[in-house]
């Protein structure tokens, strides 16, 4: 299952354009169940460039994953705008795909159909579907397992199948909600990998959250550093170490690699301390 | 399940279990051959134990009858039950031959199932997805809920008469809240990542509830099918108790009027065997549509 999808023909499908994400100003606040507001995002400015992959990084509770919705038009802003390929993002776009921590996949469909549903919810024919989905699977190897249903596949496979099923939409942003969290560190990095590869292949904008800084360096373009709630962008570092990176596993002992990890964690410690102080402090009881 | 036994997995597909690929095909024949007579050897005590608890109580009961330690006037003996069915299958009920009075329940308990089960899986899917509705009429569902249904026999039979639509109505209503509650329940439980997740690749609504509500709500729907069906026959016999022309609910009353015990066991056992055949027609069909579900072994399934 180690294998990566160096050497494996190129996907045969061409990409949508990848477009920008532009966050201005973007605050979202919430109303507690026992009545107070509650601001999870202040403030937050944020541009990502068409076909460049953006990590957002920060302690738990930040907000990071409220911003994904929000650029995924699950969600509105309380305040500021969200702008996707130059226009404001109100409701679900076509050319979104986003990957979830937790697994999405319908266990009752099998494999492909779960790829297939993309293209199949936007009225493309059901033989051009299945085909496409067939060819995506293959992309992610898993060839030999369109007839499975998810629960029969390892975390690692299922992992795959989301993969496919978001690239599938040609989309010309990918937002990734920690996708690999739930993996154990090995199937981790090779998922990192397969990611990346298949990344460099379609070419779409990625945000991608995650609270772990050496998996946000080994892939991105740009590091945005989150503080602890209400969040906000504390910082932004561009990673310039030369594509094609090569594995995961591997970049993490390059000096360069390293330099940025220092720089970048010592501007993050702070804010996962105070994340951390504030939890404990919340169990006795008391509100920041 | 619908499986490519070729597939590298399929040897651990079987058993529902994840097994990487590579070990799928591993595993000595001699222990799974022990394992397997062991298998045997439990079930052939299970099915042992079984046939002795039933030569325990009907022995039992036939022999404390006979000695007349116990009443068979009011307590009836299986011997006179035997005897009674036979009577019936022969001669024929004082309404006519049994099999019309047991296909009369059946169409009435049948007819009941499928509006009931109809309504409330509706109405539960629409009241899932609509709050607002659910809003405005949760306190009227309420209400009815909370009153002993079985009285509502007497409304419709007034309603109705003492034809088999009255039946069909009580059973319908008697099986509708059972399914209703289980199907409204269903939706409400279905993963938001699903339903976000199907948003975002594109789906519509109506997608929405095709794909992902309907298939993750239909095994609480299932589920209460097989309740809900016992209650359809509830249903029909107790509409026939309380006034009929026709049916195994009639029978039993009269049975009941005349102080004959073994009628009305006699009756029962009908109604048992429907009840096992429905109950085991509603697990086949639960086993096809639920394929995809990984399979569990738990104690409950034995039951």
């Amino acid at each position: 299952m180690a294998s990566t999808f160096t050497g494996r023909r190129r996907a045969v499908h061409k990409p949508r354009d990848a477009a920008q994400i532009e966050l201005r100003g973007v605050s979202k606040r919430f109303v507690t169940p026992s009545g107070t507001l509650f601001t999870a995002l202040r403030d937050i400015d944020l541009a990502i460039d068409p076909g460049k992959f953006c990590a957002v990084v920060g302690p738990t509770g930040c907000g990071k994953s409220t911003t994904l919705t929000m650029v995924a038009g699950l969600d509105r802003p309380s305040e500021g705008t969200v702008r996707v390929a130059d226009s404001q993002v109100n409701g679900i776009a076509r050319g979104t795909s986003f990957m979830f921590q937790t697994d999405a996949l319908l266990p009752w469909k099998t494999v492909i159909a779960n790829v297939a549903m993309g293209p199949l919810f936007r009225g493309v024919p059901r033989k051009t579907a299945l085909t496409d989905a067939r060819e995506w699977l293959r992309v992610v190897g898993l060839a030999g397992f369109e007839n499975h249903h998810p629960h029969q596949l390892s975390g690692g496979m299922r992992k795959r199948v989301s993969l496919a099923a978001a690239l599938i939409n040609e989309p010309s942003i990918l937002l990734m909600d920690e996708p690999f969290g739930a993996l154990d560190v090995q199937t981790r990095a090779i998922m990192s990998n397969e990611l990346l590869t298949l990344w460099d292949q379609t070419r779409p904008s990625v945000l991608f959250v995650t609270h772990d800084l050496e998996e946000a360096i080994a892939l991105a373009d740009r590091v945005v550093v989150m503080t602890a709630g209400p969040g906000t962008v504390k910082a932004v570092y561009d990673i310039d170490l030369p594509r094609p990176r090569g594995a995961v596993q591997e970049i993490r002992f390059d000096k360069r690699f390293l330099e940025l990890h220092h720089e970048i964690w010592a501007s993050l410690r702070d804010e996962v301390e105070r994340a951390y102080l504030r939890t404990t402090t919340a169990q006795g009881g008391e509100r920041p | 399940m619908t499986l490519d036994p070729t597939a590298p997995a399929a040897a651990a597909l079987r058993t529902g279990q994840h097994v990487p690929p590579d070990e799928a095909a591993s595993g000595s024949s001699s222990g799974t051959a022990q394992v397997r007579l062991r298998a045997r050897r439990r079930r052939l005590l299970i099915y042992a134990a079984q046939a002795a608890t039933f030569v325990v109580i009907f022995g039992g009961w036939q022999l404390f009858t006979s000695l007349k330690i116990v009443d068979p006037f009011f307590f009836g003996q299986p011997s006179g039950i035997v005897r009674t069915l036979w009577n019936w299958v022969q001669h024929g009920t004082a309404y006519g031959s049994v099999w019309s009075q047991i296909w009369v329940t059946m169409e009435e308990a049948l007819l009941g199932f499928v509006f009931g089960v109809a309504g409330g899986v509706v109405f539960g899917i629409l009241l899932g997805q609509v709050h607002f509705l659910a809003d405005v009429l949760g306190p009227y569902i309420k209400a009815v809920n909370a009153l002993p249904r079985i009285v509502l026999g007497s409304i419709f039979l007034i309603f109705l008469g003492l034809g088999m639509t009255s039946k069909v109505v009580l059973a319908a209503v008697l099986v509708f809240f059972v399914v209703f509650f289980n199907a409204f329940q269903g939706v409400r439980e279905v993963d938001k990542n699903f339903i976000a997740n199907a948003r975002i690749l594109g789906a519509s609504r109506l997608q929405v509830v095709r794909n992902v509500v309907i298939p993750s709500a239909l095994t609480w729907i299932i589920a209460s099918l097989h309740v809900a069906f016992g209650f359809a026959v509830i249903g029909a016999i107790v509409g026939e108790f309380l006034g009929a022309q026709k049916g195994l609910g009639l029978i039993i009353s009269t049975a009941q009027n005349n102080f004959d015990a073994d009628g009305v066991f006699a009756a029962m056992l009908i109604i048992g065997v429907i009840a096992l055949t429905a109950e085991w027609l509603i697990g086949l069909m639960e086993r096809r549509l639920l394929a995809w579900r990984p399979q569990v072994q738990t104690e409950a399934q034995g039951i």
